[in-house]
């Protein structure tokens, strides 16, 4: 009989708990900026919903290095993120960190202020009474979904109320837009220097739209047309990879006009909610990460509204 | 005599594993014993994949779950249908006596309080229980949580109110109805427990067609739809709650 405990075997046997919590310990986002335009990068999140593994890093945030110094748009899921958002900014700029642009209160998106206090962080008055009311909630959600990744992370409010003035910094001109599509106060931001809309969840590209808090499928359809008739070169949407054209447009247009019709007819034929979940997801959405998924959860959200509707 | 004993032995060996690993609820339920007890007693029940239980695979609102229970399978032989979920602090959700004349599908949406299984018992005239269920996750908090209307004084002056609609579907028909009411379980801090215990959808003869019992853990503002066959009938629903408020409309 073999002899399971022979030295061969212990080694390896050794070496693998050895790697095992080497590979567990050091817990780390790794971003890499990616320059997209003149001053400014783009923090990639992943096409993924939040794990324990990804840390809740499934959003995009950006900086643009002025010579008067940072901007930051959206501080990420974690405190830690925000860290080692800072961490890299410093990679690649000694000038300080003096606007930070919170583009909407979900958690991904600003729980890493934390790491920002010593700057301006502006938001929207809605967004700052939704953190306030919310953030706690939202945080804790977190913490339950990500796990370590969000240690010490509290929530943390945006210290300055936006009032939608231009504001210039070096040679950026940033303009704003107050828009209401995906929670009630999203916040568009446009350089004029560059000419990068960053268009917070305003915009999903090849990860499916969440609907937790949007006033309503058809007001955010309006509001994408009208982002599509700003004049800009480069999109940067919330969640997913950048676009140059009108890709990203369609892409939410189709998919909204899809869930808006689809509700609205399931309702008018009385169908329940346990059967609207499996009403199939078209051909065309299936390569957008996590559709079926969103679609059960925005069904939850909207459905009952819909029904609502369907009475009267 | 020797060999018998290591026949026993191995039998010990063989059987207990198994005993330890396996119940026999397919949805591994710790409470699954406890539950039977309560809902089933000693009576016959079999497993049974008929009686289909539809929920979502988590619950995106832990106080609006959606579910379905659809015993059609045994459309016209049932005594009445049991529903539940085994880890709520409250389990028991309704138990339903269909008219043979109603088809025995019906849709509501009830509180989690954490991941479950949620449970249809049907007990068939011959009087065996045939039990379906799938497990439904959740984040949980959905029975401790104040209802909206607690916050919120629009209840108090239109409780009971009613939206209705019959859809056409085919032969048969659907009534879904929505109903005001806040459906306090009684287990939020300072909050008595407030809901509606009786549903009723009776035909013009006064016959009823679908009684429903419901309790604490059925949502807020009750969204519930019923099939029936003979679609062309006037129908009446009727509703009572623990405070003896009585709720009537014509459908």
């Amino acid at each position: 009989m073999m002899n399971i405990f022979n030295t061969r075997n212990l080694i390896s046997i050794t070496l693998a708990l050895f790697t095992s919590v080497a590979v567990a310990a050091p817990l780390s986002y790794d971003l890499k900026p990616q320059k997209i335009a003149e001053d400014t990068w783009l923090l990639e999140g992943k096409l993924e919903d939040f794990t324990l593994h990804n840390g809740g890093n499934i959003v995009n945030t950006a900086f643009i290095v002025t010579d008067e110094g940072v901007i930051v748009i959206d501080t990420g899921p974690s405190f830690r993120y925000g860290r080692e958002m800072r961490q890299a900014i410093e990679q690649i700029t000694d000038k300080p960190v003096k606007h930070v642009f919170i583009t909407h209160s979900h958690p991904d998106h600003y729980l890493g202020n934390q790491a920002f206090k010593d700057a301006t962080i502006w938001a929207l008055p809605e967004t700052g009474r939704q953190i306030a009311e919310n953030g706690n909630a939202f945080a804790e959600n977190m913490y339950r979904l990500v796990g370590d990744w969000m240690r010490s992370t509290e929530s943390t409010m945006p210290n300055k109320v936006m009032n939608l003035k231009p504001l210039s910094l070096g040679k950026h001109t940033l303009t704003f837009m107050a828009l209401t599509g995906h929670t009630g106060s999203d916040l568009v931001i446009l350089d004029h220097a560059t000419g990068v809309m960053f268009a917070s969840d305003m915009v999903f590209y090849q990860r499916a739209l969440t609907t937790p808090h949007t006033p309503g499928l058809k007001i955010w359809l309006k509001e994408i047309q009208q982002l599509r008739a700003t004049e800009h070169k480069l999109l940067v949407p919330g969640h997913g990879p950048m676009v140059n054209d009108g890709r990203a447009f369609d892409q939410m247009e189709a998919y909204l006009t899809w869930l808006d019709n689809t509700l609205t007819e399931a309702a008018d034929a009385g169908l329940s909610m346990t059967e609207v979940i499996e009403l199939p997801v078209p051909d065309q959405f299936k390569g957008i990460a996590l559709t079926q998924r969103e679609f059960v959860r925005t069904v939850a959200h909207l459905y009952p509204k819909y029904e609502e509707a369907a009475f009267n | 005599m020797k060999r018998r004993l290591i026949a026993m032995m191995v039998s010990c060996l063989v059987s207990f594993p198994l005993m330890a690993a396996q119940s026999d609820d397919p949805l591994n339920s710790p409470m699954w014993d406890y539950m039977r007890n309560i809902f089933i007693g000693e009576d016959a029940f079999v497993f049974d994949d008929k009686v289909v239980v539809d929920v979502p695979v988590f619950a995106e609102d832990p106080t609006q779950a959606p579910i379905t229970v659809d015993a059609s399978a045994y459309s016209g032989q049932i005594q009445k249908i049991i529903a539940w979920a085994d880890l709520n602090p409250i389990q028991h959700i309704f138990t339903y006596f269909p008219h043979p004349d109603v088809i025995p599908r019906i849709s509501l949406r009830i509180k989690v309080q954490q991941g479950t299984a949620v449970r249809a018992a049907v007990q068939t005239r011959d009087g065996v229980w045939h039990v379906g269920g799938q497990y439904l996750d959740a984040a949980g908090g959905g029975c401790t949580t104040p209802s909206m209307g607690n916050a919120n004084p629009y209840w108090e002056s239109h409780l009971g109110e009613m939206q209705t609609r019959l859809f056409e579907r085919g032969e048969t028909g659907r009534y879904k109805l929505k109903v005001i009411h806040p459906m306090d379980t009684g287990l939020a801090d300072g909050i008595p427990e407030f809901y509606i215990q009786q549903v009723v959808l009776r035909n013009e003869a006064g016959e009823d067609l679908a009684r429903l019992e419901l309790s604490q853990p059925v949502s807020e503002n009750p969204v519930i739809s019923f099939d029936v066959r003979n679609a062309g009938q006037k129908h009446i629903i009727w509703m009572r709650d623990n405070g003896g408020n009585e709720f009537k409309q014509t459908l």
